[in-house]
């Protein structure tokens, strides 16, 4: 939705947070701490000094610095989840990038072996691209102007992008399968089809980009 | 998964039982991850798998050093000698990978000194391998199986004697005794997968009893026992009675030495404890009186000899046991009085105990947390 011109709002992280604006956030990457003081950047060190005296702010426990965790993981994750479930989803995702590997395992032991190279067998990289493949570049808005409402072309902010993806594929997964098909072995199937550019999820994106190119003549009603 | 991780979830389990039911669901995706997947997932670069597999010499020469190492086995042979055997998340493994890796453990090896060095003039010993689940117990009589086969013994193996003490669709009353009940496609399945397993054993072991099957129908004296197989396919009616004929054929013709015979059941509390079957007069049956328990429980007496009995106890697939019910005693109930105590112990279980004697009697292995994996 267009923001509304009347309010100047800052960028904060929850709108209701009760901390003092002179708290920081935590710094979760373990990398920064380990290296040694010299080669630091001007900047990081001055960071790193002001963080020995301001207070900083708790970390929310799904935050993490373990090499396992992978924030678009947790945020599917959450999307996911109902009703606060997170146990269940948290399975669900796991036996989703089990899945994954089992199918492109078998797909690797049956191929020749100079097309062995090209198949992808880590499930982590298969979600990223899936996701990226499914991020429509460009989004619709309606603008009330003169009375009439109309779709105008916009371009998207990246969080918009990765949140449409991610909603498209789980209502696509929700939706569209068989009444004896669990959801692993479906989101399963349908991350390898976005992976490979084919699907109906990517179908959809296609579709939205084709109806914004239709009303790119409303594209002078965008203001911002 | 390290031992200490195994052995914290599984106390933790057992204290905070409210939390059995939320945790359940993700304790099984964890477990459904075999080590060496997830080693692969938790790197983030393209590498593939690594197993450690290493080049075994035959079978026969496993000993105490190879304890630990895994040892494929060729995809062909398993079609051949498991048409049934394996557990289902197993045959999923060798699904994904291409390729059947059995484990080499302690148990196992210990069985093989028993079997190589038992006197088969003597009557049958039975064994008896416990644990607490997921410990590798299934496993372990698979690798025992695999070894007889290839020594060229005839493999009886039942797979899970659970199966046929519930769920059973189609109860008849048996036409040969009136108070005995078949179960004519759980007799059928298992008649089919003995086939596929024992082709040639089943050319060469000649009936020694002429059987009649129906008005038209019988099997000579002296003709091959795969006739009695087929009879059994071919005539549900009387695959139960196939089951027991074979049986009882086997058990005879073992003793005068032609061949070796190997019992391998799997979930051998299923045959004295309690079933899930009701008559159509909602009356309960006890395994007893099933056809197919009254066969094989007949096969496990120690009143043949020229083979040995291998079995497993398991608590996964039985009926009206607690979760926690591993040991003998807990799992067989009253038949488990005259076991004699653990031929060996693993770990910090029980330290006091002495060997039992293999001759005649019966030997139990235990397998606990130091075997996974």
């Amino acid at each position: 939705r267009p923001p509304s011109p009347l309010v100047r709002c800052r960028l904060t992280q929850v709108r209701w947070s009760r901390y003092n604006p002179s708290f920081i956030e935590p710094e979760v990457n373990k990398e920064l701490y380990q290296k040694p003081w010299e080669e630091l950047s001007e900047e990081e060190k001055k960071k790193l000094e002001l963080k020995a005296v301001q207070p900083i702010k708790a970390a929310p426990p799904s935050l993490s610095s373990s090499v396992f965790s992978d924030p678009m993981v947790s945020k599917f994750t959450n999307m996911m989840m109902k009703g606060g479930n997170k146990v269940l989803a948290r399975s669900l995702m796991s036996q989703t990038l089990e899945a994954i590997k089992r199918k492109q395992l078998e797909k690797y032991h049956k191929a020749p072996e100079d097309e062995k190279e090209t198949i992808e067998c880590n499930p982590y990289v298969i979600f990223h691209q899936a996701l990226k493949n499914c991020q429509p570049i460009i989004g619709l808005s309606s603008i009330t102007k003169g009375g009439k409402t109309y779709q105008v072309p916009v371009p998207l902010k990246d969080n918009r992008k990765r949140f449409l993806a991610m909603k498209w594929l789980i209502t696509e997964c929700r939706e569209n399968k068989n009444r004896r098909m669990l959801m692993p072995e479906k989101l399963s199937l349908e991350l390898l089809q976005a992976f490979n550019n084919e699907g109906p999820i990517i179908k959809k994106k296609h579709m939205l980009h084709k109806m914004a190119e239709a009303n790119r003549a409303y594209a002078h009603f965008r203001w911002w | 998964f390290t031992l200490n991780a195994w052995k914290s979830a599984d106390s933790i389990e057992q204290g905070t039982k409210s939390f059995k039911a939320l945790h359940k669901a993700a304790k099984k995706a964890r477990q459904s991850l075999a080590q060496k997947l997830v080693k692969v997932t938790q790197e983030r670069h393209q590498t593939f798998l690594s197993v450690t597999v290493c080049v075994l010499p035959s079978q026969a020469k496993h000993s105490e050093h190879h304890e630990g190492r895994h040892y494929s086995i060729p995809l062909e042979e398993v079609k051949a000698v498991f048409p049934h055997g394996l557990p289902s998340r197993f045959q999923q493994q060798i699904k994904t990978f291409n390729e059947a890796c059995l484990m080499v453990r302690k148990p196992a090896l210990e069985l093989f000194t028993y079997l190589k060095s038992s006197n088969f003039a003597h009557p049958a010993v039975r064994y008896v391998i416990y644990g607490e689940k997921g410990t590798g117990k299934t496993m372990t009589l698979c690798h025992v199986v695999h070894y007889c086969a290839r020594q060229g013994w005839l493999v009886l193996h039942i797979p899970d004697a659970h199966l046929w003490v519930k769920n059973c669709k189609e109860l008849m009353k048996s036409s040969y005794k009136e108070e005995r009940l078949d179960q004519p496609l759980q007799a059928s399945v298992w008649l089919k997968n003995f086939k596929a397993s024992n082709e040639r054993f089943l050319k060469e072991i000649k009936t020694q009893k002429t059987y009649v099957w129906g008005k038209q129908e019988s099997t000579e004296e002296g003709r091959p026992l795969g006739e009695v197989v087929e009879q059994g396919l071919a005539r549900t009616r009387n695959a139960s009675d196939a089951v027991g004929v074979v049986l009882k054929e086997l058990k005879q013709q073992c003793q005068r030495g032609s061949f070796r015979l190997l019992v391998a059941v799997d979930g051998v509390n299923a045959l004295w404890g309690r079933t899930t079957l009701k008559r159509e007069d909602k009356s309960p049956v006890s395994p007893g009186e099933l056809t197919l328990v009254y066969n094989l429980r007949k096969l496990m007496m120690n009143n043949w000899n020229g083979g040995a009995i291998v079995t497993t106890l398991s608590q996964t697939g039985s009926l009206f046991k607690p979760r926690s019910a591993y040991l003998p005693q807990e799992l067989l109930g009253k038949v488990s009085h005259g076991l004699p105590p653990p031929s060996f112990t693993m770990g910090n279980r029980n330290p006091g105990w002495g060997t039992a004697s293999g001759h005649g009697g019966r030997v139990c292995f235990s397998l606990s947390s130091h075997n996974i994996l």
